[in-house]
């Protein structure tokens, strides 16, 4: 159930990297450039809710991600989280967060150790927040996880190592260490792109299920739009580190004002030999972020550019309840 | 008649723990024009079966049995020079998957079309240029583009490019390996639509290879779904998605989401694919299967006609 208290909350999020430059430009000092990977990004995420974070390859959603949980240090901006600015907090008050601020990664095949055992990577967790008070607590806490997640008989799975599990396990696996903590925020970063797509729904469902026992709150950021549609109650589109739409599931599919989403949403190729066939509108392809357009990024593959377009950045505004974009020519 | 007639092909990888049956028994025809898709999940040998269509496997890899017929030719008994010269690209080519990596960084892209000309025709470099810039704006891509090296284009053109290529020698024939898997959706898009447009002006026979049912959906006229080394049904591409008959097809185009519906749940398919190299006895689905029975884990089932061209192998169709 998604309820109207706020867990997470962004702030003019921005996250820069500076561009290593030679040592010839940085002698002349010339001025350093950045890449703005996310640049001014304001969002909030309910409790329970189910946030999608949207875009093509480059748009900053997994540094957006990233940095929300601090993994990268935010450039300016501010983080909320439960109400708490976290921005600042230090190292040991962080640590105590991160049990309930969790992440799952990609690629199953490289986010888990391989030398570890099933029961050792679970463990870890426990081992770390100190999360049991004997070892057969510990032990019993996985078990549970491992039923949660659907790895059963969890006695056969708990001493095999990654290399003994297929990729829809090793993510359940990710998902499990994930879970045992318990934790009331978790930032889902592809979390089913590398795999199968017949297993990837029983590991959106052991997410969610989850996620609806326990009142977890999901920022899921995906490429694609497609399994967005079905699991997120609301949506942001990003488009060079910057939100270009944003507004819940169902509008920002059935009725995009920006044209950029507009774009996106021909774009998806439909499962249906009978319906008109996904077209690109736009042509061309995503800039680099080191020195993006001015203005509107998307300008100059708008086909509703206008003068103001190159001048003026558009504010994301709100044009129905809950609807936001950023584009001069939507009034 | 058909430009391609595979019966019964068989593909093993020798490993250190025994062989891998990537391809084990494929029958399949495909007609002159058509546009087939050719799906399933990874492992299943839908790569394997296409490269030893080309003759382009890896050292581990071998023809164990089955014949391939290209328009009434046997090309995997012909000999190597042969095939060569007459048939790989000149006849037969290939849209090699992940075009980020499949052209060599240090020539001009140009030259690595041109060599692939000259190679096969009798044509000097000057000409075969020529031939590259034209290919280039076929495909979209600014003629001047010739001279840039891979890094100098961006994903999109990148695979434009390796597209001419293979249209370089005029064929017959193009397979296209997972040709928009790692570019973005709004480029697949424009990569689709390139695509369609060649094989139509072009009266070009395509293999879409993809594990995405919605590529296929929107761009090819039949579909082969492959499962753990076999073809399991083919059929056009309306039936695919409408009346498909094997459980596995069934689950497959149900566990496909699409935008274009309402918010539903999601379903997915119990199990995994199953390791090649100990694949389940009878009916490689077996274990998967809903409607599994006490013959399916005895008896491969045999790839029979249900009407028309459409082709399933299940015991429940009898």
């Amino acid at each position: 159930m998604v309820s109207e208290e706020i867990e997470l909350k962004v702030v003019d999020l921005k996250k820069w990297f500076p561009v290593r430059m030679g040592v010839i430009s940085t002698l002349l000092s010339r001025k350093t450039k950045y890449v703005k990977a996310v640049d001014g990004v304001s969002f909030d995420v309910k409790k329970g809710e189910i946030f999608g974070l949207a875009g093509e390859s480059g748009c900053g959603k997994t540094t957006a991600g990233k940095t929300i949980l601090r993994l990268l240090e935010p450039t300016s901006g501010e983080i909320y989280f439960q109400g708490q600015n976290i921005t600042n907090i230090g190292k040991i008050d962080m640590k105590q967060l991160r049990k309930k601020m969790q992440i799952v990664y990609q690629d199953p095949y490289e986010s888990i150790n391989p030398r570890m055992t099933v029961y050792d990577i679970i463990s870890e967790p426990i081992s770390i927040h100190k999360l049991a008070d004997s070892p057969a607590e510990k032990e019993e806490i996985i078990y549970s996880v491992l039923k949660d997640v659907e790895l059963v008989p969890p006695e056969e799975f708990m001493l095999r190592f990654p290399h003994e599990l297929s990729g829809g396990q090793r993510q359940r696996v990710a998902v499990a260490r994930t879970l045992v903590m318990k934790p009331s925020f978790i930032v889902a970063d592809e979390p089913i792109s590398m795999l199968d797509v017949s297993i990837r729904a029983g590991i959106l469902k052991v997410m969610l299920r989850a996620g609806e026992a326990g009142g977890i709150s999901y920022i899921f950021i995906t490429h694609d739009l497609a399994y967005a549609r079905h699991i997120c109650h609301r949506g942001a589109i990003m488009y060079l580190g910057k939100i270009a739409e944003m507004a819940p599931m169902d509008n920002l599919v059935k009725n995009p004002l920006h044209p950029y989403t507009v774009a996106l949403m021909t774009a998806v190729p439909v499962p249906d030999p009978r319906l008109e066939k996904a077209r690109a509108i736009i042509g061309g392809e995503v800039p680099t972020p080191i020195d993006p357009p001015s203005g509107c990024r998307f300008h100059p593959r708008c086909s509703k550019f206008m003068n103001i377009c190159r001048e003026e950045e558009p504010p994301l505004r709100e044009i129905e309840s809950g609807h936001y974009v950023a584009c001069h020519a939507v009034r | 008649m058909s430009i391609l007639d595979v019966q019964g092909l068989k593909m093993y990888y020798s490993t250190l723990k025994g062989d891998v049956k990537a391809v084990d028994g494929v029958v399949l025809e495909v007609e002159k024009r058509e546009a087939i898709g050719l799906v399933g999940e990874s492992g299943c040998g839908k790569t394997t079966f296409a490269l030893a269509i080309i003759r382009l496997l890896p050292w581990n890899g071998r023809i164990v049995g089955g014949n391939v017929l290209f328009d009434g030719v046997d090309i995997i008994g012909m000999d190597e020079k042969k095939f060569d010269t007459d048939y790989r690209w000149k006849r037969l080519s290939y849209v090699f998957q992940g075009a980020m990596n499949a052209m060599n960084p240090v020539f001009r892209v140009g030259d690595q079309i041109a060599e692939a000309i000259t190679l096969h025709e009798d044509v000097e470099k000057e000409e075969a240029m020529n031939r590259a810039r034209d290919l280039f704006k076929l495909v979209g891509i600014d003629p001047v583009r010739v001279s840039s090296y891979p890094h100098e284009l961006s994903g999109g053109m990148k695979q434009r490019a390796m597209i001419a290529m293979a249209l370089a020698c005029n064929p017959d024939f193009i397979i296209a390996d997972e040709p928009t898997t790692a570019l973005d959706v709004i480029v697949q898009a424009q990569t689709l639509q390139v695509i369609d447009r060649l094989r139509r002006e072009l009266g070009l026979t395509m293999m879409l290879i993809t594990h995405d049912l919605s590529v296929v959906a929107q761009t090819c006229l039949t579909c082969a779904i492959m499962y753990a080394g076999k073809i399991v049904e083919y059929t056009d591409i309306n039936t695919v998605f409408e009346e498909p008959l094997h459980p596995y097809t069934k689950a497959l185009t149900s566990a496909f989401p699409s935008i274009k519906e309402e918010r539903r749940e999601l379903v997915s398919i119990r199990g995994a694919p199953p390791n090649l190299l100990n694949p389940p006895t009878g009916c490689r689905f077996n274990p998967r299967c809903p409607y599994s029975m006490k013959i399916c884990t005895e008896e491969e089932p045999e790839y029979k006609n249900q009407g028309g061209r459409h082709y399933v192998a299940c015991h429940l169709l009898g």
